[in-house]
């Protein structure tokens, strides 16, 4: 029972807090573009917060750089239950073209567990919002695995 | 005390004017503007197998492997960039950009494609030269103007190591190098 509430209460209004992971910046301005009265995120309740000790999710863009692993991880530590990790741009999900270099550690994936997953270079704001909607159980993620075998 | 209520009128007015400006995204369909590429699609129909895309490829993403009778073609979409690099370099148009961008995925298998194209082994060793497609292609390019005789057709299944053998055993070859 407390369970659900909570859930429900999560879903309502989340607070996230936005950690640069060694990105090019790109993903950040789109990220700070859901903020604008255009796409307008406080609707949801979604709202940018200064401290990780406020935040409900973790939004991640970068490759996560040698240098600021540490500090992600201890930033995770400092984001209280329940919460939500949100790789956002190709970087974050998998490393995007940095995958196997020596200086990143290949995404996000590879430190911390992720929730859900916003590849694009950068992604559209629309996508952010989107990939935010399907985290919460809004919406239903769109695309599948496709296989094919020659008859 | 007038002048603020005033201005502050003036900017309700404004606000009026203006309308509703946020985008209902979410909840009605959103489509981007036409030049826009979100990723890539590819059409399975229309692959022939050949790894140029693998080759263009920035972030490594496409991976060609040879197993048993066939050829497997791999997107890792997690990966992709949507520089197009696949687009541009494709000899059969088989990849092209679709407008889709909601590519949010729980986990990193929905974002992938895999394709599974039959090969041609080589007659006398038994090597992997190339998808049966892309053999189809060759046959097709060949001009009937050349004549070639079926035997020389014939040498399109071997791979190259056994093609040199062969050319070296050829008696019709063998007699232009001595001569």
């Amino acid at each position: 029972m407390t369970n659900r509430l909570l859930n429900w209460c999560f879903k309502k209004s989340i607070w996230v807090y936005h950690v640069n992971a060694g990105s090019c910046n790109g993903c950040d301005i789109e990220t700070v573009d859901i903020l604008t009265p255009y796409y307008d995120t406080e609707r949801f309740g979604i709202r940018l917060v200064h401290t990780p000790r406020h935040a409900d999710a973790l939004l991640v863009s970068g490759p996560v750089t040698r240098q600021v692993r540490e500090r992600v991880l201890r930033l995770y530590d400092a984001v209280p239950d329940p919460k939500l990790v949100i790789a956002v741009g190709t970087c974050a999900s998998s490393g995007g073209i940095f995958f196997d270099s020596y200086a990143t550690c290949g995404g996000l994936d590879k430190i911390l567990p992720v929730d859900i997953y916003i590849p694009g270079c950068p992604p559209r704001p629309e996508a952010i919002l989107y990939g935010v909607a399907e985290a919460l159980g809004l919406v239903r993620p769109q695309i599948k695995a496709q296989t094919y075998v020659e008859a | 005390m007038l002048d603020d209520v005033i201005s502050e009128l003036k900017e309700v007015v404004f606000c009026l004017r203006a309308g509703q400006v946020t985008l209902g995204y979410p909840f009605r369909p959103h489509s981007p503007e036409p030049g826009f590429r979100g990723v890539p699609h590819l059409d399975m129909e229309k692959c022939i197998g050949c790894g140029a895309c693998a080759n263009a490829c920035p972030s490594r993403l496409i991976t060609l492997s040879d197993h048993d009778s066939y050829r497997t073609v791999e997107f890792n979409l997690i990966r992709c960039t949507n520089c197009a690099r696949c687009r541009d370099v494709c000899p059969e148009g088989a990849v092209t950009m679709s407008q889709q961008f909601e590519t949010a995925a729980p986990s990193l298998g929905d974002l992938r494609i895999s394709l599974q194209l039959k090969l041609v082994r080589c007659r006398e060793c038994g090597a992997a030269i190339e998808t049966q497609r892309m053999a189809r292609k060759v046959l097709e390019k060949i001009p009937e103007s050349l004549g070639l005789s079926p035997q020389e057709v014939s040498w399109l299944d071997l791979c190259i190591p056994c093609k040199r053998l062969q050319a070296l055993h050829d008696p019709v070859l063998a007699k232009d190098v001595t001569s």
